[in-house]
């Protein structure tokens, strides 16, 4: 014979018999041992980068400064600071702003796009998802020479609304809107081509189906395409939600190069970071960190759990 | 009945323009800036080319600026993605498929932390992270950049949804009807199989390092040892333009057309991949809908 | 070459009360090709699984040889298995793919060579060796599966639907082509399949499971003339057994209004009471003298070399629902009649069978 058999190993049978308790075929004895192998390496890491940060933070924040247990008091301090609770206004202001984009033009954008020829829609598409690669500082730097009316290639823009100079266009009022310009402008893009991905998994035979049916285009995208990637939508909402509450380069940046005209504490990540690297109080700003570490954690909770968008079986 | 389906048309070219523009006017305006002095930019039009001569000038200048600065810092925004990526990516295979294909207890517990954790921005861990990597003395080096880009949850569930999605149990039961164990059915099945998989963590993997600011923010003191993003800040706080009567230390001053050329030289690698990777991103961000 | 043997093998999935597959017994000689057949979930799959190592044994033991295989890994049991879906490993080409178990059992260079290409030569494969699975059809592939198992030349063939992904006409030939490959290689074979047919056609022996529990084993021939229940009287033969409610009274039996003789030797055994009556299509033929079954016939499938009727007991003709016991009738090709013709049907003699009407098993005549 070719392949040996293996003389049976007493115990072997009873180990199978521990080891066997699964429905997919998996098989018998040393699968489970090498579940963990395969797993480890990501394991150490999740543990050191993913799990000891979190604890760590939630340790600091419930601890003084020099040592011993200060329950509420980093929280309690932090969010009675004066800064605090316009950084968190800043950020909410931001967050309604973009979010509501997404839902609105991300949408009308993706199912236009999805009517017109395939060739068409790719070149399109293509222009829009481009700006994705000047995320970041990149982005912003952009965007310091888009508002400068003496640059501008939106001059006649920002002219007719009374802004000559960068210093009226970068109002403190006017931060949220430009933030979530900038978001739009490199974000929007790749959530468009996802979205046109999205509507590219619905059946043909659907679509066709609801034609015969006497749906025109409108009711089709309304009725059938909208309800079918919805869930894609909320995705795509709670994602730049958690994402969005930890607005850091873009307020840092733009008050860089504005010498000042943007609080160094705008939004709640530079606060924190403030607090820590300025005030050199690591505790507090660790309250910070965990109130934003629990914002992500409902969204993504309510992501995984809710939508059943993600698989785990 | 028939003109108003023809108005709809054109509403919606005229809608499709207009975002067209958006999207992309100031691509080509920095793309033109390049080849201005900083006097044109806003002397000429916007939409002006300049010439190759100022565009050689300002390439020079900003690769000579403080001696070679801008060549360090892309030297090390590369280290640090390549090596994010390259251990992101030697973790998240076989705990990918391990995840998917064998049965150990505690399976789901992992998979559920490691959703909440992809789906969880990372910034918020930054302060915590950077004074674990000051306990051990690693701040200020490439590791503290690299190593929490190692961890990279997302590239993990994307091997997941890969080797359950498209790897059949049958061929990992055929493998070891073949003689395999399980080592073996990992390395001669479901490895030369993983390659597309590969690519896909890869392109997230590094879009999201290039791109990262805050964690080498905090954790890189030393100028030599800043990624290129952050490099942009150090270029824009040295910017003439943005910080007038005061040139700060008396450092050299950039100009507004060098800062332009920075950015496109700071994007280009990210520029480059997302040229071609349209259908990666779909893919990966689509994943998990593959089984519905 | 060795023998198979199940002894009381169990399979209980975790978090379920019914076992999977219940105590099976079950003997194959060596060099046998014994067919496992069922309907879908019946345990089937299961049980070559179990004989593969690829599902665990809960309880009882399965012996290659003198050798329980329990707890052995499945590269430990020197079997092959063909997939139903195959199973090739996409990333390589046809010749690695045969030869990835020699290699596996680290066989030389030489001697892998030499047995594929002997076993691609059986298989005309021989032009395609350096094809990747995806470049090939259906009935390539299989032959490549095919392949796979026979050049490591096992004690054991496992065959888990090889056939079912194949178009008909493919599926018929590549039915005798197993059946005579396995023969002139003497291995001893398991084979799974839904298809009664296929069933019937390959296995020297059958065995049908329903619900994890064997019904019965036996050569084809014999589970057709002689099955232990009203299970394997149904699920055997195409079209199936017509099976009907009847009793059995003084004279005979009693089916709808009609009283149809019983032969001697039944009526001492089955006693007065309710049964179920089986009568193959080929069991009845029309009546001449209208004396028998009456029933209205529904629709008449031409076959060219025999046709069928399905016809409606006349009892019943008053309620036209889909589920009215219908029954089928073989007859010759030259019969005319057409839909809606009212027919007398006869059982010919020594032809009827009959089962208990709770549990099913058949009442033995002699």
């Amino acid at each position: 014979m070719t392949v040996p058999p293996v003389a049976a190993i007493p115990g072997e049978r009873s180990r199978a018999r521990r080891g066997g308790r699964s429905e997919d075929g998996a098989p018998i004895g040393s699968s489970r041992l090498s579940g963990y192998v395969f797993v480890s390496l990501y394991v150490v890491l999740l543990a050191l980068f993913g799990i000891a940060p979190t604890a760590y933070a939630i340790y600091l924040s419930l601890t003084k400064v020099g040592g011993g247990i200060a329950w509420g008091s980093n929280f309690t301090r932090a969010f009675q600071d004066f800064r605090f609770l316009p950084a968190f206004e800043h950020v909410a202001e931001y967050l309604a702003i973009w979010l509501i984009a997404e839902a609105t033009l991300i949408l009308v954008l993706a199912l236009m796009l999805h009517s017109l020829a395939r060739r068409t829609s790719a070149a399109f598409r293509f222009l829009f998802y481009m700006p994705g690669a000047l995320a970041g500082a990149a982005s912003v730097l952009v965007w310091l020479f888009m508002l400068d009316p003496t640059l501008s290639p939106w001059h006649f823009l920002l002219s007719i609304l009374g802004y000559a100079q960068i210093d009226l266009v970068l109002q403190p009022s006017h931060l949220p809107l430009i933030f979530a310009i900038m978001a739009f402008w490199t974000g929007a893009g790749g959530w468009i081509v996802v979205m046109y991905g999205a509507l590219n998994n619905i059946p043909d035979e659907l679509l066709e189906a609801a034609k015969l049916d006497g749906a025109n285009a409108f009711q089709s995208a309304l009725r059938i395409k909208l309800p079918l990637i919805k869930k894609w939508v909320v995705y795509m909402l709670i994602l730049s939600f958690a994402g969005g509450t930890q607005l850091f380069v873009e307020p840092q940046l733009v008050g860089q190069a504005t010498a000042g005209l943007v609080s160094n504490t705008w939004s709640p990540n530079q606060l924190a970071y403030y607090i820590a690297f300025i005030n050199d109080n690591f505790n507090e700003a660790a309250a910070i960190s965990v109130t934003l570490l629990v914002l992500g954690l409902v969204g993504a909770t309510l992501l995984v759990w809710r939508t059943k968008l993600f698989e785990i079986n | 009945m028939k003109l108003s389906h023809f108005t709809w048309r054109i509403v919606g070219l005229i809608v499709l323009l207009g975002f067209t523009a958006f999207f992309f006017v100031p691509v080509i305006w920095v793309l033109l800036a390049t080849t201005k002095t900083d006097v044109q930019l806003t002397s000429s039009g916007p939409f002006s080319l300049g010439t190759l001569s100022h565009f050689v000038h300002a390439w020079k200048a900003l690769f000579g600026f403080q001696s070679d600065a801008m060549v360090g810092w892309l030297e090390n925004s590369a280290i640090y993605s390549f090596g994010g990526v390259a251990i992101a990516i030697i973790a998240a295979i076989p705990a990918g498929y391990g995840l998917a294909l064998t049965q150990f207890i505690g399976r789901r517990t992992l998979l559920a932390i490691t959703l909440v954790t992809m789906i969880m921005p990372a910034t918020a861990l930054v302060l915590p992270l950077f004074l674990e990597m000051n306990s051990v003395n690693l701040t200020d080096t490439p590791w503290a950049v690299i190593l929490p880009f190692s961890f990279f949850p997302f590239g993990v569930y994307l091997c997941y949804i890969f080797f359950s999605s498209t790897i059949p149990k049958d061929l990992l039961s055929a493998a070891r009807v073949d003689g395999c164990n399980e080592w073996g059915v990992f390395r001669y099945v479901a490895l030369p199989l993983a390659r597309p998989v590969v690519a896909l963590v890869a392109f997230f993997a590094f879009v999201a390092d290039w791109n990262n600011y805050y964690l080498p923010f905090v954790m890189i003191a030393s100028n030599s040892k800043l990624p290129v993003q952050v490099g942009l800040e150090y270029l824009i706080s040295s910017t003439e333009a943005f910080n007038p009567g005061n040139p700060g230390t008396g450092a050299q001053l950039v100009q507004r057309p060098e800062l332009a050329l920075a950015i496109l030289v700071a994007i280009a690698p990210v520029a480059i991949v997302f040229m071609f990777a349209q259908r990666t991103l779909v893919k990966g961000m689509l994943a998990g809908a593959t089984k519905e | 070459m060795a023998t198979v043997t199940f002894k009381e093998a169990s399979r209980i999935y975790p978090k379920t009360e019914r076992k999977a597959v219940d105590r099976l017994n079950l003997e194959i000689g060596d060099g046998e090709f014994v067919v496992l057949v069922g309907p879908s979930g019946c345990g089937k799959t299961t049980s070559l699984r179990m004989l593969a190592g690829l599902e665990p044994v809960d309880e009882g033991g399965i012996f290659i040889g003198d050798q329980n295989v329990v707890g052995l890994p499945p590269r430990s049991r020197d079997i092959a298995m063909v997939f139903q879906n195959y199973a090739l490993y996409p990333h390589m080409n046809v010749a690695e793919n045969m030869g990835f178990a020699l290699k596996m059992a680290k066989l030389e260079k030489s001697e892998i060579v030499t047995r594929v290409r002997e076993a691609a030569k059986i298989l005309d494969l021989e032009e395609y060796l350096e094809r990747k699975p995806g470049q090939l059809s259906g009935g390539q592939r299989q032959r490549v599966a095919m392949g796979r198992a026979i050049v490591r030349k096992p004690q054991v063939f496992l065959m888990d639907e090889p056939l079912s992904n194949l178009d008909a006409k493919l599926r018929v030939s590549t039915r005798t082509q197993i059946a005579e490959l396995q023969s002139r290689l003497g291995v001893t074979t398991l084979y799974v399949t839904h298809d009664q047919v296929e069933a019937m056609t390959m296995g020297d022996r059958v065995a049908v499971i329903k619900d994890g529990v064997l019904q019965q084993v036996d050569v084809p021939r014999a589970l057709y003339d002689a099955p232990i229940n009203s299970f394997v009287a149904g699920f055997i033969g195409s079209p199936a057994m017509n099976l009907l409610d009847a009793t059995i009274v003084e004279s005979g039996v009693q089916i709808g209004r009609t009283l149809v003789s019983l032969p001697q030797s039944f009526h001492q055994i089955a006693g007065i009471g309710p049964v179920t009556v089986g009568l193959r299509p080929e069991a009845l033929e029309l009546a001449s003298d209208g004396n028998g079954i009456s029933a209205i016939v529904k629709l008449v499938e031409e076959l060219g070399s025999e046709a069928y009727i399905y016809a409606q007991l006349d009892d019943l003709a008053g309620e036209t629902t889909v589920t009215t016991p219908e029954i089928v009738v073989r007859v010759a090709p030259t019969v005319v009649v057409k839909s809606g013709d009212r027919i007398t049907l006869r059982v010919k003699d020594d032809s009827m069978l009959l089962f208990d009407a709770e549990s099913g098993v058949r009442i033995k005549g002699r």
